[in-house]
Order: C-alpha cells, then sequence, then structure tokens
C-alpha cells in the first residue's frame, strides 16, 4: 500500500515553478526528499499538505484523496515544519493540553512513555527545549495520535551531530513494524546515508529523480582525468569542474564508457546535488 | 471547531483581555461622557493585541497542521472575537445600570447609555468585523490596515450618529427626545443591531472564508 503518492503536481509563482512533480512513497520506508535551499522542497510538502493552492495534481495519501478527505487524513499525519515554534513562552504540558483534543486517537499512555524515553520536562517552556527536544516533542505528539505518514521538513538541521544521529536512530525504529512511513526534506546528505530506503531529488522544481537510495546513487558515476580527456566525455558530463589536476565530474551511468585515463568512482548524495546545482548555475 | 476556540482561549488570548472589559467598562460611570468610547477600547486595544500574539506565536502555524479546515479557522477565530465583544458588551451594560441609578437626574449631551445605545453600540460592532475580518483574511496575518481601517469606520460611525442625535431633528426625536424612553422604541432599536450584527458576521465570514481560501501558507 501506498503512504503517499503526488501527480503531476504544479504550481507556478512570479519567478518558481513547481513542475510536474510526481513521486511515490510505499508505506513502511523511509524517503529522503533532498535539494538545496530554494528548489522547492517546503514548497512541495505544504502543497502536498493543502496549505498552498495547487494550481493542478493529485494527493493521495494512505489511499485516499487528499483534499476530499482533509479532516480524516490529518489524524494520521505527524508534522514537522521548521521545529515546533508557536506558543514559545507556554509549557510543553500546557501546549500538548491543547493539542491532544484535536485527535481521536490520542494515546496518553504512549504520550507519557515517550516524554520520560525523550526525557521531556512537561513544565517547560517551549522556548526552554533545545531544537533536538523540539524535534522529539514533535515526534512524540505524532506518536501519540499514531500518525502514520510523517511529514517532516528538515527536522535535522540546526542539531548538533549527537542529537541528529539520536533523531536518525527514532525514525529508523519508526518505520520498523511497517505501518509508518516517513517523508523528511533536508539539505544534510549525511542523514539519508544514514537512515532513507528512498530518494526523492527535486532541483528547480523539477524532480530529478525518485528511486531507492542505492538505485540512485548507483545511476550516477563521479569521473576525473586530466583536461586533454575533457573534450571526449564533456557532452555526456552533468557538469564538471577544472582544477590544477584535471577535471572532475558527474555522469549518468548509462552514459558512461570506459575510456583510458579516466577514474571513475560512486558519487556521494552530495557529489549529485552539487553538480546538478552547478549544472543550474552554468545553463544561466 | 471548538478545540479551536479552545486553544484560542487558553493559548492565544492573555487572560488581561478578559479583565479589560472590567476596567474599560467602569469608563462607563463618567457622567455624561461619550459611552461609545468604552465599548471602542475593545477595537483599539484588545484585536490588535490579539492578532500580534497570534502572529508572532505562530497560530496560523499550529491551527492548519491540527486535522482541521480553512473554513473552521475562520469561524473559531470570529467566534472567540465576537464571545469578546459581548463580553465587553455584558459587563458594559453592568455598568450602564449602575450609571443609570448614580445619576438618575443627569443631563446627558451625547447618548444616554439605555437600550437603545446598546443596539447602536451592536450597529458599531457589526461594522467593525465587516472591515475588519474579510480585510484581515486576505492575507492572513497582516493586522494593521485592517485594523486601521475598521477602527476609522466605527470612529466616523459613533461620530455621525452623535452629531446626528445632536442636530437632526428627526433622529434626534428617536434618540434623544421625549419619545426615546420608550421601551418599545428603545428595544426595537437594540434588536434591529442585534440583527445587522448577526447578519453583518455571516457575511464577513463568508468573504474571509473565501478570501482565505486563496491564501497559500
Amino acid at each position: 500500500m501506498l503512504a503517499l503518492k503526488v501527480e503531476k503536481l504544479n504550481k507556478k509563482y512570479e519567478k518558481f515553478h513547481l513542475e510536474d512533480i510526481s513521486f511515490k512513497l510505499e508505506k513502511g520506508y523511509i524517503m529522503g526528499f533532498i535539494g538545496s535551499n530554494g528548489a522547492g522542497k517546503t514548497t512541495t510538502l505544504k502543497s502536498i499538505l493543502n496549505m498552498v493552492h495547487i494550481d493542478s495534481g493529485e494527493i493521495s495519501i494512505l489511499g485516499k484523496n487528499f483534499i476530499e478527505n482533509e479532516i480524516i487524513l490529518k489524524q494520521d499525519i505527524g508534522y514537522i515544519f521548521g521545529g515546533v515554534d508557536f506558543y514559545m513562552k507556554s509549557k510543553v504540558k500546557n501546549v500538548t493540553n491543547v493539542i491532544k483534543r484535536f485527535y481521536t486517537n490520542w494515546n496518553e499512555d504512549i504520550y507519557t512513555y515517550y516524554l520520560k524515553r525523550f526525557k521531556l520536562d512537561p513544565d517547560k517552556k517551549i522556548s526552554e527545549l533545545s531544537e533536538g527536544m523540539k524535534v522529539k516533542y514533535s515526534l512524540a505528539i505524532a506518536l501519540s495520535h499514531n500518525a502514520k505518514l510523517f511529514i517532516l521538513d528538515e527536522p535535522t538541521s540546526g542539531l548538533d551531530p549527537v542529537a541528529r544521529d539520536n533523531i536518525l536512530d527514532v525514525f529508523q525504529e519508526l518505520v520498523e513494524d511497517g505501518e509508518r512511513s516517513i517523508l523528511f526534506s533536508t539539505h544534510i546528505t549525511s542523514d539519508l546515508e544514514k537512515c532513507a530506503d528512498y530518494i526523492t531529488y527535486i532541483n528547480n522544481g523539477k524532480i530529478v529523480a525518485s528511486k531507492t537510495k542505492d538505485d540512485f546513487i548507483d545511476s550516477y558515476r563521479i569521473v576525473n582525468g586530466s583536461l586533454d580527456k575533457l573534450d571526449n566525455i564533456k557532452r555526456d558530463l552533468i557538469s564538471y569542474k577544472i582544477n590544477s589536476f584535471g577535471f572532475t565530474g558527474l555522469i549518468k551511468t548509462d552514459r558512461f564508457s570506459e575510456t583510458d585515463g579516466v577514474r571513475v568512482k560512486a558519487p556521494s548524495l552530495e557529489d549529485i546535488m552539487i553538480y546538478y546545482a552547478k549544472k543550474e548555475d552554468d545553463d544561466e | 471547531m471548538n478545540n479551536l476556540l479552545y486553544k484560542d482561549f487558553k493559548l492565544g488570548i492573555s487572560p488581561f483581555f478578559y479583565f479589560l472589559p472590567v476596567l474599560t467598562g467602569a469608563l462607563m460611570l463618567i457622567p455624561g461622557w461619550l459611552y461609545f468610547i468604552v465599548l471602542m477600547y475593545f477595537c483599539f486595544i484588545t484585536v490588535p493585541n490579539m492578532f500580534a500574539t497570534y502572529k508572532t506565536q505562530n497560530d496560523l502555524m499550529l491551527s492548519i497542521m491540527m486535522p482541521v479546515t480553512k473554513k473552521n479557522i475562520v469561524k473559531s477565530r470570529m467566534l472567540s472575537v465576537i464571545t469578546l465583544e459581548l463580553l465587553h458588551i455584558i459587563i458594559a451594560v453592568f455598568y450602564a445600570i449602575i450609571n443609570k441609578n448614580l445619576y438618575n437626574s443627569a443631563t446627558y449631551i451625547f447618548l444616554e447609555p439605555n437600550i437603545a445605545f446598546f443596539g447602536l453600540v451592536f450597529i458599531m460592532f457589526a461594522l467593525f468585523n465587516i472591515i475588519f475580518f474579510p480585510m484581515f483574511y486576505k492575507t492572513a496575518y497582516k493586522y494593521g490596515a485592517p485594523a486601521i481601517v475598521s477602527n476609522a469606520a466605527i470612529i466616523i460611525f459613533a461620530s455621525v450618529v452623535e452629531l446626528l442625535a445632536l442636530f437632526n431633528t428627526s433622529i434626534k426625536m428617536y434618540l434623544k427626545g421625549p419619545d426615546a424612553n420608550s421601551i418599545y422604541l428603545q428595544v426595537s432599536i437594540l434588536g434591529g443591531g442585534v440583527i445587522i450584527f448577526i447578519i453583518s458576521a455571516i457575511i464577513a465570514y463568508k468573504i474571509s472564508v473565501k478570501r482565505f481560501g486563496k491564501v497559500d501558507i
């Protein structure tokens, strides 16, 4: 069963266009939604949740059309949009007391369990929580209303490496039973190397690829060689950089053929993002 | 929807604003004052402060993430403001009763705080709501311009009513002349005010929902 299906989503702004965004997330998996700043990650996530009006396209969550079943489906979704930054001077317990009334499936025992597990003090004010604690608080809320789909916009940005690692472990634990799915956007690619099953890569409002992490990485190669080899391979490269030793570039695996004097290696997610961004700059 | 109201009353609105009508209402005890001002304090002070709090506390983000629709968000926000408007009116009525008993031989240059006056207060709030909410929901966060325009409108309304009651013979007859003491006339003005208030709230809600629907959050 699909946790999320986005089909041909379009949204036009004056200077930016989300164009034919389509991808699917299977139930029980973690999908990393990557792209550089301004690539359209947050706009896509907001469009999925009807916070932004789309010009065309269809969103279904857990097999149901989102627009038609907004209230019911929102009961099954857990969110993080840039951390908990509402009612910062209110105590955790007071904010929870308000939020829990909205959810028919709220389970107080689960909430108490996660508060203890995440070492969250309900008497603290939201503003007194560290960034990592705020993410954990949002997760505790989502888990307590038994969310099936977690849509998290940059949940790990602004966290120190230990807190990030900790949160990523929690993500993996969440999907273990195959009932919950996570879509999270990030520009910190090392997070995805640790825990994502699928990668959806968005660049300048268009989806470049949406596939399993291994397939995604495997579909590209980093090539480098001396400058005299560049001309032969140049038109197949997505983009390249020149340095004093020669050139380094990104190529689609199916476009690459063994050439003498050109070294090849598997790219990291970061390499793919950087070379695609460079392509945009070069095109401009 | 009730949950959104609970959120507004519990988290969004400072308890100070539940107490404020007790303070502003006491101004009804100033003999022969311009009593419209007593109720205007709600529009001058409470509304801009409430909406500033919602904006700085990122209330819209919290609301939209909850299992509610945009329609519910508008309805609950309007109901919370209307509840406070009614609270201001009710408390002002108590002070008006004290006023009438304290100064039963007083001469009122401006409108007397009688039943008809509160009918006109309802019309004043109707005017405020029908301007403020539709203007606010064009953006759902900019409250300054809607507050200025709606407050200007109610000041003009109150001024015109007071001036007409002073200088226009036919209006003066209804609001200040010997006939103005008729309970029947006064209750009719109150009833008319309440009806206008309700109709204005419904229209303001419909326009606001339409406008808020188009807002990207």
